[in-house]
């Protein structure tokens, strides 16, 4: 598990390891004097370590020496920076990741490998996570069910946490910033050759922010959260390692609905990990894994005009995988990797008449060589079954030829899927306010009995009997071909055409009508919808302390149904709201909501030796998108309002005095664009301060 | 404010030239009424969950104008509701009883391209649901959620509604605020002000505009 950032260390672990891969040998050059880009490793794509450069798959690593160099804070921060990934705001201010145009739903958030949990509504809050203790961010784009079953449809982004170097060090950072957010760490390890152990803690609390004077409550409560996490590791012999880390995460922010609604909402989460890793001989190797996780959310909210309890809502959600994998090395290139584990999963929530239980055991297996010289194949599948929903089989095949030692051809099928989460299938929600109902789909006919029984039944629209057929997983098959082309010591460019085109996507709809004049809504697999386009990026060291890297996104996101829509001559606009109708064709669709066409940022980092400096200014921008059908036709056309493109500037200043001690300054947002109608988790001008001490 | 167009259709001027051929039994055709109708205020007390009530504001297109007749009316309106003199009442509190004949369908078009009624689609008020499906995007509107909470009727829906007497009209609605704001502001503009746009054949058995 151990990822050292500095590359002369990594090439000399991967050395002694007993996974040499010839591969790395060109890469053992000391001189610093030539100016070259470095080789990571990266172990998310394979489940093995791989040479980052070498692998088929489109994917990325954010190494240590980047979140410190921009001073990043949250997942979020550093996240938004990568080429092709945004991060969207959610309905509760918090924030999930876009990639290859998919929602935030569909991308696998793992930590040291395991899943984090808690999407109750379908986003995993990144600003959740802290960077403080993380070594390196592995992101790999493209369906990956093959080895990470559920979820992993759109990509996958690993956390590796820190692992202490030998003897006792540590650090201490603080860092205030605008909007009174403090973030205070401390982490501490030990390592000898037998054992290791580290401990890391870190507070985080932001005074809120506000972009709307004019309505009730901030844009952003205020709120303060902890992560307290430990790691160790303990060396048996030569063969056998175990590993167990623990983490816990709690927060409480102000919850305030109306001037006479308020309350609190509160996040307390914890996970463990075990894993015990057995060496028989050069070739064979085994790990037994066991995981634990749970999310507890839950909220309040009293009316403070009569002092009473107005609403209460918990969300408990709970996860155990215990997995076993073997990985056998045929030769230096040639690995198979086989895995069989089983997820129980549970939730206990406010709004669900029953306490579910999802149980899925699972088979995995791939290979990855080279049958030829220059080609590398990576083939895979992955097997899931489960209690509820059908069962899964998901295929992987990825190609790499290198044409020349500067160039290469790389390519990628597979297949991805997302199952119905527990909301979809089992929610029983009325609107207190408002008097709507939403129904998960296995509980249908239950609810609609029950409703009918107290006469809140106007009209069924759906037939219940629809219902008796299973909701079926969101899938997805994705493609991506590109390129590796290095010319010079000091350029590399990549390039990679994508197509995600997703069957069965899930959404609501009407199912009846209430006597109330709201409706019931239940949700059903409906939509096709396709991504597709490209991506650019490029690293260009300029001079040797110098270098600029540049991403560029195209993106195509559109419903195969609202094609269809726009070319059989049914969708009509309005000029405005009280203008007559006209109608729109084929070209005037848009596409989904909240995707740009155009994303692309550029970062240019200088280090200056002389004066311990690194200082570095990066911009991101993102192309207009919709967020709403403005004029109501149910499309996005290009005669709705748009969210105005926009482009973010940061800034950040690290100097390090007498060795130890690190003071950094920025600004993020450096023009403080915000705009309050439509991005709310944009505060505007962040000026912040860090001081960091190593020992 | 109201404004009165008379459109005279070929049929009608043909009528005047053939007026020297005597006996001749075709009968003179009365010409198709387009108007404008604005600030039709149709109050609504409940909703949002709770139950419904208030009198219907009632309109009838032969003149074309508001009427408190228990029987002389086409369409009603109500809130977001708009309900049709034929069929059969919901039985909320205060809807009146249909005495007429009247029907009415949602066809997808503007206003210049549905010119046929399709006599098959009319639909009655029934004691279940209204033959203009109420909430968001099942009807004429589309209500727009936070933040704006605009609701607006949704392009591309023109009403095509047989009358209580058997006529025919098709209606545009093209605002729920008053004076039928360019950009309405759901927290400032006034609702439950209809503006629409019909057009009236006043001619029996005549299924075109």
């Amino acid at each position: 598990m151990s990822l050292n950032k500095n590359n002369i260390l990594l090439v000399f672990w991967v050395l002694v390891s007993s996974y040499i891969n010839a591969q790395n040998n060109q890469n053992i050059k000391k001189d610093s004097i030539t100016v070259e880009l470095l080789e990571d490793v990266i172990i998310t794509a394979t489940r093995t370590k791989r040479q980052l450069s070498s692998l088929p798959l489109p994917a990325s690593i954010v190494l240590k020496k980047d979140l410190e160099a921009i001073n990043a804070v949250r997942l979020s921060d550093i996240l938004n920076e990568q080429s092709g990934l945004i991060t969207v705001p959610d309905f509760g201010g918090g924030e999930g990741i876009q990639m290859q145009g998919l929602d935030a739903a569909y991308t696998l958030i793992l930590i040291d490998g395991v899943p984090l949990i808690g999407r109750s509504a379908g986003t995993l809050d990144l600003d959740r996570i802290t960077v403080g203790n993380i070594k390196q961010i592995e992101i790999i784009k493209g369906a990956s069910s093959s080895l990470y079953g559920n979820e992993a449809l759109g990509g996958v982004i690993n956390i590796i946490t820190e692992t202490p170097k030998y003897g006792i060090n540590g650090s201490l950072q603080q860092r205030t910033a605008s909007f009174e957010t403090y973030d205070t760490r401390a982490d501490i390890g030990y390592k000898n050759d037998q054992f290791s152990i580290s401990g890391f803690i870190n507070r985080y609390s932001s005074g809120g922010y506000d972009l709307n004077n004019n309505s009730v409550g901030n844009t952003v409560e205020p709120f303060e959260n902890y992560t307290i996490s430990s790691k160790a590791t303990y060396h048996f012999s030569d063969k056998t390692d175990v590993f167990f880390s623990g983490r816990f995460f709690t927060q409480q922010q102000d919850y305030i609905a109306s001037e006479s609604l308020q309350g609190e909402s509160d996040i307390n989460e914890w996970n463990m990990h075990s894993k015990l890793t057995h060496t028989f001989n050069d070739k064979w190797e085994s790990s037994l894994e066991f995981y634990v996780t749970n999310y507890r959310a839950s909220e309040f909210l009293d009316d403070t005009s009569n002092n009473t309890r107005f609403s209460e809502a918990t969300f408990n959600q709970t996860m155990i995988r215990p997995e076993f994998r073997t990985v056998y090395k045929a030769s230096e290139k040639t690995s198979y990797i086989a895995g069989i584990g089983y997820t129980y999963e549970t939730l206990d929530r406010t709004y669900f008449n029953e306490k579910p239980q999802f149980k899925a055991p699972y088979v995995y297996a791939q290979y990855d060589g080279n049958p030829l010289e220059r080609l590398n194949v990576i083939i895979g599948a992955r097997f899931d079954n489960h209690n509820v929903y059908a069962s899964q089989f998901s295929p992987k095949l990825a190609l790499r030829y290198e044409i020349s030692p500067k160039l290469a051809v790389k390519g990628a099928v597979g297949y991805g899927f997302k199952a119905p989460d527990f909301r979809q299938l089992y929610f029983n929600f009325t609107n207190a306010t408002v008097g709507y109902t939403v129904v998960g789909y296995d509980v249908v006919s239950e609810v609609i009995a029950q409703l009918a029984a107290e006469g809140q039944i106007a009209n069924q629209v759906v037939p219940v009997s629809t219902f008796s057929s299973e909701l079926k997983p969101e899938s997805s098959l994705a493609i991506n071909i590109g390129f590796d082309y290095q010319p010079t010591k000091t350029l590399s460019l990549q390039a990679n055409l994508f197509r995600n085109s997703i069957d069965n996507l899930i959404d609501t709809r009407v199912i009846a009508n209430k006597t109330n004049g709201q409706n019931v809504f239940s949700y059903t697999n409906v939509h096709e919808v396709y991504t597709q386009g490209v991506e650019f990026s490029t690293t260009w060291k300029i001079i040797k302390n110098l270098q600029f890297s540049a991403g560029y996104q195209l993106l195509f996101a559109k419903d195969k149904a609202a094609e269809k829509a726009f070319d059989n001559e049914q969708v009509f606009a309005r000029e405005n709201p009280s203008a007559p109708s006209f109608q729109l064709e084929s070209s005037d669709y848009f596409g989904l909501f909240n995707r740009s066409r155009h994303m692309a940022n550029g970062k240019l980092f200088l280090h200056i030796p002389k004066w311990n400096i690194n200082t570095n200014i990066r911009a991101v921008y993102r192309s207009k998108y919709g967020i709403a059908d403005s004029n109501g036709n149910g499309y996005l056309d290009h005669y709705d309002n748009f969210v105005s493109g926009y482009t973010i500037w940061d800034l950040a200043i690290n100097k390090t005095m007498y060795k130890h001690y690190t003071f950094g300054f920025g600004i993020d947002n450096l023009f403080g664009f915000t705009d309050a109608q439509n991005i709310s988790n944009i505060a505007g001008r962040i000026i912040y301060g860090n001081l960091t001490i190593q020992f | 404010m109201k404004t009165i167009k008379f459109l005279a259709i070929a049929l009608l001027f043909v009528g005047f030239i053939s007026c020297n051929n005597d006996d001749d039994a075709t009968p003179e055709l009365l010409p198709v009424n387009s108007e404008t109708i604005s600030n039709l205020h149709a109050p609504q007390n409940g909703g949002q969950g709770q139950p419904v009530s208030g009198a219907f504001a009632k309109f009838n297109f032969a003149t074309g104008e508001t009427t408190t007749s228990d029987t002389e009316w086409d369409i009603a309106f109500r809130g977001t509701s708009i309900i049709v003199n034929g069929g059969t009442s919901l039985g909320t509190t205060d809807e009146p009883e249909r005495t007429g004949n009247a029907a009415v369908y949602i066809a997808n078009g503007s206003m210049s391209s549905i010119t046929e009624v399709a006599t098959e689609h009319l639909m009655q008020d029934s004691a279940t649901s209204y033959a203009i499906a109420t909430g968001s995007g099942n009807g004429w509107y589309t209500y727009a959620g936070p933040p704006s909470h605009v609701i607006n009727p949704t392009p591309g829906k023109i009403l095509v509604i047989r009358t209580h007497d058997g006529k025919y009209a098709k209606v545009e609605i093209l605002s729920y605020y008053k004076d039928a704001p360019a950009n309405p502001d759901a927290f400032v503009d006034e609702s439950r002000y209809f503006t629409f746009n019909f057009v009236y054949q006043p001619n029996d058995n005549v299924t075109n505009f």
